[in-house]
């Protein structure tokens, strides 16, 4: 790809993740009733070995949902909170008291379900709304497990053809309980073929 | 109890080759942790194996070996044999990993993965001394490179030395 061809592409790419963050933010604030702010801390491309090793650092126990993003341009879309963070949020949505839920149960899992089905609708309307590029949540498969486990899993589920991938990586506050949870978005389209699939929309 | 300096984490479809003293350490689920170790020389390997056959990826000029069982523990003989200049007869293997985290996945890869690489290990020679495999939590791995032993700790569970 030529180098200003590239640079459009990377302007896009900021642009379709800032767009979605947006639109996950209003929507998670509504579900939560507080202040929900998601940041973008980065998109790249990296090798999946790099990518991995920095996670595979985090023992933390966690809790995650894999959701596919299908249609137009197929991505892997991966939501994550720690395990404790998953009790808190589960109160928020159950409308209970903070520090009800004391064990990861069904309503974690479900509430996690939930979380992950809605941010990653917000991202698909965002998609076929703005950009004109379809795309459907498939429902959210959730796993309690080491964080680096997960990411990996993660890692793996798109790696199988790449051994570089593009990895668009956020970060959301929950004001009223200081939480922080993380969502992760890789396409599964080689990175050429989702950097012209960009272009051409924008 | 080792200090963080001697530690060294190895990411997914990975290899890291290491003289003693040394930690190498990984995190796995459906992949598979292959931990070769030179007793004598207090020399270990940790390949992190993420496929089981490279098949026609193989062909491809920037093929990343670590990531294939077969491509990837033929790398792992080529390091050991460059670097330390040893030859299977004087190796051991300890394997781990190869579960099924995620439960709606119809493939087993992790069961695989764990078939492939018994099967490229004993083409080599290569006996598997311990092995912890299967299951549907995710592991943590740490193999001190000084004493070839591995600490094994599935989630949920408790740290087990093999």
């Amino acid at each position: 790809m030529m180098e200003n061809g590239r640079d459009v592409a990377d302007r896009a790419i900021q642009l379709v993740a800032r767009l979605s963050i947006d639109k996950s933010s209003q929507v998670l604030s509504k579900m939560v009733k507080t202040g929900a702010y998601i940041e973008m801390e980065r998109a790249y491309v990296g090798d999946i070995s790099e990518i991995s090793t920095v996670i595979s650092e985090n023992y933390t126990d966690i809790v995650g949902a894999f959701i596919d993003l299908q249609g137009d341009m197929p991505c892997k879309f991966l939501f994550f909170v720690d395990a404790q963070d998953s009790m808190a949020l589960a109160d928020m949505l159950l409308r209970r008291p903070a520090g009800t839920t004391k064990e990861f149960n069904e309503y974690t899992i479900s509430a996690i379900q939930e979380i992950g089905n809605v941010l990653a609708s917000a991202i698909s309307n965002v998609f076929s709304a703005d950009l004109q590029i379809k795309m459907k949540p498939s429902p959210p498969e959730v796993v309690h497990d080491f964080a680096g486990t997960i990411f990996q899993e993660y890692i793996r589920t798109v790696a199988g053809a790449m051994d570089e991938i593009m990895i668009i990586e956020s970060k959301f506050r929950v004001v009223k309980v200081d939480m922080r949870c993380n969502m992760f978005i890789v396409p599964q389209a080689s990175i050429e073929a989702f950097f012209q699939m960009i272009s051409k929309v924008l | 109890m080792h200090s963080d300096e001697n530690v060294q984490i190895v990411g997914i479809a990975d290899l890291k080759v290491a003289a003693a003293p040394a930690i190498l350490r990984t995190n796995l689920g459906s992949c598979v942790a292959v931990c070769v170790y030179a007793a004598e020389r207090r020399v270990g390997a940790l390949l992190h194996v993420m496929m089981p056959a490279a098949g026609q990826a193989a062909a491809k000029a920037s093929l990343k070996k670590t990531k294939y069982a077969d491509t990837g523990i033929a790398e792992m003989m080529y390091k050991l044999k460059t670097a330390h200049g040893l030859e299977p007869p004087a190796l051991t293997a300890k394997i781990f990993g190869g579960a099924k985290v995620l439960p709606d996945v119809t493939q087993n890869i992790g069961n695989e993965n764990e078939v492939a690489v018994r099967r490229n290990l004993a083409q080599y020679g290569i006996k598997i001394i311990a092995y912890k495999t299967g299951g549907e939590r995710g592991y943590k791995i740490n193999f001190d490179v000084s004493t070839g032993k591995v600490v094994c700790e599935i989630f949920g569970g408790q740290p087990e030395e093999y």
